[in-house]
């Protein structure tokens, strides 16, 4: 139910999107005008960057928040896995009986 | 307009995805499933795809195999690569901001987490059909077309179910991430095959073992002039030897010294007056990104390079970029000339003493490869001065000695944290550069990318043990 409630959300959430942008892109030009490279890391990150907490030293976090699409529990992931080896397995023997 | 990551919306409710944990899941718990996952990838990496015919010829992707966690003619064929290669993709195309992402918006974040998804199962689908439609497994017409089907389905499911185990280890289920756990397996499996393998190759001085303690201990006992029996254990060139085992040991003691290089800042923190703490940035500070970076950008050149010289190898252009030739009885192409050649590891001193300029441009290229992908990483990442500032100014932090403001902060940050990041892919590009000269075993990147992973779980495993003992 809460997923069902997010995923609404995430809808209504669309037109707000561009303007974050825009407040992002104005808040960054307001940025004082220190030395060249560090407006341009300004630029670049308040878009970027803000709302990712991967910690430091980012690390290969790149599926880390949710989307909706079908929900599956781990154990069906799990039992997926297996059944996939088990297929393979099955297709062997089906392939060596067949060849004799 | 309509924005390119709206596009993907109608395709996300057809991705599978991993429901959040509800509860916090707990150590044991993580453990069995990381344990699960790993069963499944080696079993995986064992089992050969069914229907190949051939599996032997030119490797394309021989580079990246170690990174990419694949193992040739198996269901692990495609590894990770779809993931590693989609999420570099969405990432440096949201860093250059081709694609406009408000990460701070959840629905956004959704999306491109969707594209990423979407584009890595495209990318599975793709590799899958180029493999088999290239003749990898045996001429198309030879294995028929339901072979050929079978063998993309097998590659497609592999592919999925890495993607779906990653996922669950990401969201919380499991430690760490698939992709790191992945690459450290499949490289910790070949040092432990090296050293230990019982395999027999009959050499020109009689059979030999393969793993190279066990080839020290067979040589010792059944050669009478031991001296020469040790010289053979530590200097055989075809086999993995001693001297490629001690320089793997070294190289690891050597990376994890350095992680412990860091710059302690001194916070407070405003609701706890007089509690201070340690932000620590440590000199590592994008860890081995700029390694897998650096190594997916070399792969892809060279697979571009390999698939180009092959169907135009008398184009001048083409030429420039790499020339390629059989070195080995293998029949595996290696680069001989052009920029290919040039930013590829020479292979021995005397190669060296050949072709200084090759070393010096293959040195230069991958220190200030490594440097710059650290430094773009930090922005893309989201680890950058500013962000790290925020952060800090969210859990109400600030630096001692310096006024408590996010400017104040970031300029304080900024002092460190791109020095840091810089220099830091340079250190780890410098120690790949040493790693793959001295013959460490699993290629210097591989090295790198095992223990810098080994490390991070060991950090991980110290957090998760201080965070159950304050539970309980």
């Amino acid at each position: 139910m809460a997923k069902g409630a997010s995923g609404s959300q995430a809808a209504t959430l669309v037109p707000r999107a561009g303007g974050g942008a825009s407040t992002g892109g104005s808040a960054a030009a307001r940025a004082p005008p220190t030395a060249a490279g560090l407006r341009k890391r300004t630029t670049r990150s308040s878009g970027s960057g803000a709302g990712r907490q991967s910690g430091a030293g980012g690390g290969l976090n790149f599926y880390t928040d949710d989307a909706p699409g079908l929900k599956m529990s781990p154990v069906v992931v799990v039992f997926i896995s297996v059944g996939f080896i088990i297929f393979v397995t099955v297709l062997h023997i089906v392939g060596k009986l067949r060849g004799i | 307009m309509v924005r390119p990551l709206e596009l993907v919306r109608p395709f996300l409710t057809l991705l599978p995805d991993i429901e959040l944990p509800e509860r916090r899941v707990a150590f044991r718990e993580k453990a069995a499933y990381t344990a699960v996952a790993l069963f499944v990838f080696l079993v995986c990496s064992q089992l050969p795809l069914y229907g190949i015919k051939t599996n032997s010829g030119s490797d394309p992707f021989y580079w990246a195999r170690v990174i990419m966690a694949s193992n040739r003619g198996t269901c692990m064929e495609l590894g990770i690569s779809p993931i590693v290669t989609s999420g570099l993709v969405m990432q440096l195309l949201a860093g250059s901001k081709l694609i406009d992402v408000d990460n701070s918006v959840k629905a956004d974040r959704e999306l491109l987490n969707g594209a990423q998804k979407l584009l890595g199962v495209l990318i599975t689908i793709g590799e899958a059909v180029a493999y088999v439609v290239s003749g990898m497994y045996g001429d198309v017409r030879e294995l028929g077309a339901g072979n050929a089907i079978l063998i993309i389905v097998q590659l497609f499911f592999a592919g999925i179910i890495v993607i779906c185990l990653d996922e669950m280890l990401q969201h919380g289920y499991g430690l760490g991430s698939g992709i790191s756990l992945f690459i450290a397996t499949n490289i910790c499996e070949s040092i432990i095959w090296k050293a230990f393998s019982p395999y027999t190759v009959a050499g020109p001085r009689g059979v030999e073992f393969e793993g190279a303690i066990i080839a020290l201990f067979h040589l010792l006992l059944t050669r009478g002039d031991k001296v020469r029996a040790l010289k053979e254990a530590f200097y055989r060139n075809s086999l993995p030897n001693v001297l490629q085992l001690m320089s793997t040991i070294a190289i690891f003691m050597v990376v994890i010294y350095f992680q412990g290089f860091r710059v302690d800042l001194p916070v407070r923190s405003k609701q706890r007056r007089g509690a201070q703490q340690n932000y620590p940035i440590k000199l590592f500070y994008t860890s081995n990104m700029p390694i897998i970076l650096q190594s997916a950008l070399v792969s892809n050149l060279y697979f571009i390079s390999q698939l180009l010289y092959k169907r135009y190898g008398g184009n001048i252009l083409v030429q420039l970029l790499g020339k390629w030739q059989e070195v080995d009885m293998s029949g595996q192409m290696h680069p001989v000339g052009g920029l290919v050649y040039y930013i590829s590891a020479p292979h021995s001193l005397s190669q060296v003493a050949a072709n200084p300029l090759h070393a010096l441009v293959y040195v230069a290229f991958m220190l200030g490869a490594c440097a710059l992908f650290s430094k773009t990483w930090i922005e893309v990442s989201g680890s950058s001065a500013n962000d790290v500032a925020k952060q800090l100014r969210e859990q109400q932090m600030f630096l001692q000695g310096h006024r408590d403001t996010v400017q104040s902060l970031k300029k304080e940050l900024n002092r460190y944290i791109p020095t840091a990041a810089a220099f830091g892919g340079m250190c780890i590009g410098a120690l790949t550069i040493v790693a793959d000269f001295m013959g460490a075993i699993g290629s210097g990147t591989g090295i790198l990318l095992a223990v810098t992973i080994i490390y991070q779980y060991f950090e991980a495993y110290e957090k998760e043990k201080a965070q159950g003992q304050m539970l309980f």
